[in-house]
């Protein structure tokens, strides 16, 4: 089964309207613009979309408000520091305007190494998931990259939520 | 993924084998060429505590402190006494204390106004207070950290960033120092490794390093470069993945005397 939300497809294909491609460069949370800002605003909330089904029954992750964003090119991969808790769970969203776009989420240790997670797609390639339940306390590296299925550059958002 | 969040992750979508295409089994950290986004998000109490509470019951209700608050004209202080109040609000959460969030939602709009943010947060301070008096904790939960984000987005905005650390600064050390607090009264091997924080208080003492001396007035911030370099040398694992008792009670002393020396004026 996949998910398809109504109001997912829309900010996404307005996300994708506005020509994001087109924005500024460079990887920073606090945006020059307004218009930068909206256009931010809306990846950041189609990835909240996505994430709404594991925020409620008896077990529901709790969403952070807190994110990250940046601009990303096509074959190209920026590194997230993130501290994490042994025994919780974590559930990262990672996601671009582009449909087209294809996406990889993985999670490193402090080595470098490859951390087992549980990777979860959906109907549309430009929204991806990850779930990791940390072995250790510490500090962890989240790779995000975009695959070069597309030539454009991607706005993209990063949440996260844990349990 | 237990039995739940596999259900739920079906729902959503498709569970994939571990490791996605095109991914590196291994990455050198130390590669000139690796791009890191400049941008950090520390943890808030409640991650924390979720950790902690997996052991079992704890005693948050004694780590609720119901302190009077003076400000001055320091806005400096007053950003980190903002961020410690939010975390007092997190802890009172945990707690499941409802005259304690109130009183907390209250001195957030209090603060928010010293800081010139009111206006930004006014709905989520309300939102909090009503919730409270519901007993509704998710949604104070979420609006605790709405606030919180609420008040770094606007000081960015406003070109405040120096405030923005320091807010970010004192959330961090209200959550140690509770969870200190909790672990020295029921000290675990387990437990301990919670504090296994070297990356962050480094991430945390740069970021206060570079604050210009003017965002520093006043001895108080002498107080918490100390202690900063302090809780670097403290907060990490020895070689059997724990953080001694003997270390979690100079944590748990460090942080709470860095905590009233805020307080006080």
């Amino acid at each position: 089964m996949t998910y398809k939300p109504a109001a997912l497809s829309i900010l996404i294909g307005v996300a994708g309207l506005c020509g994001a491609p087109a924005m500024g460069q460079g990887d920073t949370d606090q945006l020059g613009n307004k218009v930068d800002e909206v256009i931010l605003d809306d990846i950041k909330l189609a990835a909240q979309q996505t994430a709404l089904p594991f925020l409620k029954g008896e077990n529901p992750f709790i969403l952070r408000e807190s994110s990250w964003s940046g601009t990303l090119e096509p074959g190209k991969a920026r590194l997230i520091q993130v501290q994490l808790f042994r025994r919780n769970e974590y559930h990262f969203w990672f996601n671009v305007p582009d449909r087209r776009a294809g996406l990889n989420l993985n999670i490193y240790d402090a080595n470098g190494e490859i951390v087992d997670a549980e990777n979860v797609k959906y109907e549309s390639s430009n929204i991806v998931s990850l779930v990791v339940r940390p072995g250790v306390t510490g500090i962890y590296y989240l790779r995000v990259s975009l695959q070069t299925t597309i030539e454009t550059p991607q706005r993209w958002s990063v949440i996260y939520a844990y349990r | 993924m237990n039995r739940n969040g596999l259900a739920v992750a079906m729902f959503a979508g498709m569970i994939l084998p571990a490791v996605a295409q095109d991914a590196p089994g291994k990455i050198n950290l130390q590669d000139p060429d690796l791009v890191m986004v400049d941008s950090s998000v520390i943890p808030i109490p409640l991650e924390i505590f979720s950790s902690l509470d997996k052991l079992g019951m704890q005693d948050w209700a004694k780590q609720v402190e119901n302190r009077t608050i003076l400000l001055d004209t320091n806005r400096s202080r007053t950003a980190m006494l903002f961020g410690l109040v939010v975390s007092d609000g997190f802890i009172a959460v945990q707690a499941q204390d409802k005259e304690a969030v109130k009183r907390i939602g209250r001195e957030v709009l209090r603060l928010a106004s010293s800081l010139g943010v009111a206006a930004s947060v006014e709905e989520h301070a309300n939102s909090i207070v009503n919730s409270a008096g519901t007993g509704d904790w998710a949604v104070v939960r979420v609006e605790l950290d709405k606030t919180r984000q609420t008040v770094l987005k606007k000081m960015a905005e406003l070109r405040d960033d120096e405030l923005v650390d320091l807010v970010t600064l004192g959330g961090w050390l209200g959550g140690t120092q509770a969870l200190a607090s909790v672990l020295q009264g029921n000290y675990s091997i387990e437990g301990s490794d919670l504090l296994n924080q070297p990356d962050l208080v480094k991430q945390l003492k740069e970021d206060f390093n570079k604050l210009p001396a003017r965002s520093k007035r006043g001895k108080v911030f002498a107080h918490v470069a100390k202690t900063l370099d302090q809780l670097e040398l403290l907060m990490k694992t020895d070689d059997s993945g724990a953080i001694s008792e003997g270390k979690v009670v100079e944590i748990s002393l460090s942080t709470n005397n860095l905590v009233e020396a805020i307080y006080d004026i």
